[in-house]
C-alpha cells in the first residue's frame, strides 16, 4: 500500500460524516440545510433564537442516521473480516446463522416475553447463540469452510422453523411487530438502546480495523498462517467473536438487513484489490454510507416508509447474481 | 543451523508416519524422495510444525521446539508449500509482507523497513519490479520464486520446500534448484526439500533422504547411499545408475 492511497483511504471516513449532515434535511418534514446547520451548530435557529426543530433532529433524526452509519459498517466490515479468515468471498452474516439466530430471537421477545426481556437483549443472545451452535456442530473441522457453511445453513433453518412456529401462535398485534422487525428498519432508534449498542459497534469495528492487515496472513489457511508464526486458533476465535458480536449488536436493534456484508466488501475489492489493509476501512466507510444513503430512499422515496431490508434486498440480490456470474474473476 | 528429529511419530486416516531418528546438517541442502505416498509432505509438514501434534520430536541446533512460541518457531524455521490454495488476488508485495507475521503485532500493520525487506527478497529472487502485479497472474515459475521470496523475509534459519520443481520446465526447476543451493552457500541456510527427480536431487544435495511407506529406508550423501538396490525397493521399479560428464542419470 502506498503513502498515497493509505491517505485516501482514511480520507474515505469523512463520506458517511458528510452524508450524515446532508441526510438531516430528508424526511417527511422537510428541514432547510441552513436550520440544519444552525440547529446542530449553534443550537439555535438560523434567525437566532430556540431553534423549533431541536427536537425532529436530536431525538428523531440524528439517533436514526447514527444508527444508519454504526449499523452500516458493523455489517459490511465483519463480512470483509468473516471472508478472509473463512477464505470464502460469499461468507456473511447470514452465513453464520447470525440473522436468523437474532430474527427468532426478537419473536421470542415480540411475542411471547413481553416487556420483561427486551427484543433487543433477546435478538442479541440468540444470534450468539446461533454463532456458537454453529461452532460446535462444525466442531473438529471448524477450520474448514465447507462444514461451517453447512452448520450455518442448518442452523439457519431451525431457527427459522422456530421463527415460523412463534409467528403461528402469535396474536395478529403481536405479529405485525414482529414482521415490522423481520424487514429491517431504523426507525426504532431512540438513545436507549442506542447508548449500549453504539459503544459495542463501535469497539467491534475498531479491532476489526486494527487486526486489517493480519487477515491478509489468516486468509492464506490455517497451515500457512501457522507455519508463518500466526496462533491460529487464538486469532480465529478472536475475529469471530468481535464479527459475531458486533453484527449481533446492529441487527439487535435493525432488524434484520441482509446483504449489506456481503455486497460491500465486494464493491471495495472491485474499486481497490483484495488487501485488506484498504478493504476493511474502506468497508466500513462504504458501509456506512450505503446504509444512509437507503435509509434516505427508505423514509423519503414514497410517502410510507419503505423497510430498509427490503431495500437492501430488492438491490442486493440482482447484485448477488451478477457477482456469482463474475466469480473467479481477478477482484478477489 | 542444524535440525534434529528424535521418535517422530503421526498418524491420520490409517497412515503412520514414523521416523526414529534424522538430523539435517546447517547450511546444507537435504533432499527427501521417495514414491508419491510414502509420506515426504506429511514429514515436511511435521518439521515445519504445521502439523502440531509433531513439535515434541523436533530440536533445532538442540533447543527442544515443543516449547518455543509460534512466533519465534517461525523465525527458526520457515515452510514453502507447493502452492497457495489461493480465493484473494494479492499482489506479490501483500503476499511477501505476510512472511513478516512473526515481527508485526496483532494489531499492527507492516513498516516502510518491512516493504524494504520485500523487495529486497524479491531482487534476490529475480522479480524485479514485479511487486505490484497479482500474484494469480504469474506463470507456476514466479509463484514459486514468490513462495520463496516469502520465506526469506521470514528471516528462518532452516527453510523446508515442498516439492519446489513440480509442474516447472526444465530452465526453472533448474534455476529454482540453483537458488536453493546460493541459499545454503551464500545465506548459510538449512535447506530441507522433498524432489520426485532424483536427478536434480543428486546434482543439487549435500545429502539426501529416502522414504516408503510413512520411514526413512536410507539417508546420507548421495554418492555414499546410492546404489540401485537401494531404487529397486524405494521404487518397486528397476533402474540403472549412469555416470555421464561428471553427472548422474537414472535409467528407468
Amino acid at each position: 500500500m502506498t503513502k498515497k492511497t493509505g491517505w485516501l483511504v482514511w480520507a474515505s471516513f469523512a463520506l458517511p460524516l458528510v452524508l450524515l449532515v446532508l441526510s438531516l434535511n430528508l424526511g417527511s418534514y422537510h428541514i432547510p440545510l441552513k436550520e440544519v446547520w444552525a440547529t446542530i451548530f449553534g443550537g439555535t435557529s438560523a434567525a437566532g433564537g430556540p431553534s423549533p426543530y431541536a427536537d425532529i433532529l436530536f431525538r428523531i433524526r440524528l439517533p436514526r442516521l447514527l444508527l444508519a452509519m454504526f449499523a452500516g459498517a458493523a455489517l459490511s466490515v465483519s463480512g470483509a473480516s468473516l471472508q478472509a479468515l473463512f477464505k470464502n468471498p460469499l461468507v456473511f452474516e447470514f452465513s453464520l446463522g447470525i440473522s436468523y439466530g437474532a430474527a427468532f430471537g426478537a419473536a421470542l421477545s415480540l411475542v411471547f416475553l413481553g416487556r420483561g426481556f427486551v427484543p433487543q437483549l433477546a435478538a442479541f443472545a440468540f444470534a450468539v447463540v446461533a454463532v456458537v451452535l454453529v461452532l460446535v456442530i462444525a466442531g473438529k473441522s471448524a477450520s474448514q469452510i465447507v462444514p461451517v457453511l453447512l452448520s450455518g445453513v442448518i442452523v439457519s433453518a431451525l431457527f427459522q422453523a422456530l421463527l415460523s412456529l412463534v409467528e403461528f401462535f402469535a396474536n395478529p398485534y403481536a405479529l405485525q411487530a414482529l414482521i415490522f422487525w423481520l424487514l429491517g428498519s431504523l426507525s426504532q432508534a431512540v438513545w436507549g438502546d442506542l447508548a449500549v449498542t453504539l459503544p459495542i459497534i463501535g469497539l467491534g469495528v475498531a479491532v476489526l480495523v486494527l487486526f486489517r492487515w493480519r487477515l491478509n496472513v489468516l486468509s492464506l489457511g490455517d497451515e500457512e498462517a501457522r507455519a508463518l508464526g500466526v496462533n491460529v486458533r487464538r486469532e480465529k476465535a478472536l475475529v469471530i467473536a468481535v464479527a459475531t458480536l458486533t453484527t449481533a449488536a446492529a441487527t439487535s436493534v435493525t432488524g434484520v438487513i441482509n446483504w449489506v456484508g456481503l455486497i460491500v466488501p465486494h464493491l471495495v475489492r472491485m474499486m481497490v484489490g483484495a488487501d485488506n489493509r484498504k478493504v476493511i476501512p474502506l468497508s466500513a466507510a462504504l458501509g456506512a454510507s450505503l446504509l444512509i444513503v437507503a435509509d434516505d430512499f427508505a423514509r423519503s422515496a414514497a410517502s410510507f416508509e419503505i423497510p430498509i431490508g427490503i431495500l437492501t434486498s430488492v438491490v442486493g440480490i440482482p447484485f448477488f447474481i451478477v457477482l456469482l456470474k463474475r466469480s473467479g474473476k481477478t477482484w478477489l | 543451523m542444524k535440525l534434529e528429529v528424535r521418535n517422530l511419530s503421526f498418524s491420520y486416516d490409517g497412515f503412520r508416519l514414523a521416523v526414529d531418528s534424522l538430523v539435517f546438517a546447517g547450511s546444507r541442502v537435504t533432499s527427501i524422495v521417495g514414491p508419491n505416498g510414502a509420506g515426504k509432505s506429511t514429514f515436511l509438514k511435521c518439521l515445519a510444525s504445521v502439523l502440531p501434534s509433531a513439535r515434541h520430536a523436533l530440536s533445532v541446533d538442540g533447543k527442544d521446539l515443543a516449547g518455543v512460541r509460534g512466533k519465534e518457531r517461525a523465525r527458526l524455521v520457515g515452510y514453502v508449500p507447493q502452492e497457495p490454495a489461493f480465493t484473494f488476488n494479492y499482489t506479490v508485495l501483500d503476499f511477501v509482507l505476510t512472511g513478516r507475521a512473526a515481527f508485526i503485532g496483532m494489531f499492527s500493520s507492516p513498516s516502510g523497513h518491512d516493504v524494504r525487506l520485500a523487495e529486497e527478497a524479491l531482487h534476490y529472487v529475480g522479480l524485479n519490479g514485479q511487486a505490484r502485479r497479482p500474484f494469480l497472474e504469474l506463470s507456476s515459475g514466479e509463484r514459486r520464486l514468490v513462495l520463496i521470496a516469502r520465506a526469506l523475509v521470514q528471516e528462518s534459519e532452516i527453510l523446508l520446500l515442498d516439492e519446489p520443481t513440480s509442474f516447472l520446465d526444465p530452465r526453472h526447476e533448474v534455476e529454482t534448484m540453483g537458488l536453493c543451493r546460493r541459499l545454503a552457500e551464500d545465506k548459510a541456510k538449512t535447506i530441507i526439500v522433498t524432489l520426485h527427480n532424483l536427478e536434480m536431487a543428486v546434482r543439487y544435495s549435500d545429502a539426501m533422504v529416502f522414504m516408503k511407506g510413512g520411514r526413512v529406508v536410507a539417508s546420507g550423501p548421495p554418492r555414499g547411499v546410492l546404489t540401485e538396490a537401494l531404487l529397486r525397493d524405494v521404487y518397486d521399479l528397476d533402474m540403472r545408475i549412469v555416470e555421464c560428464q561428471g553427472q548422474t542419470f537414472f535409467v528407468k
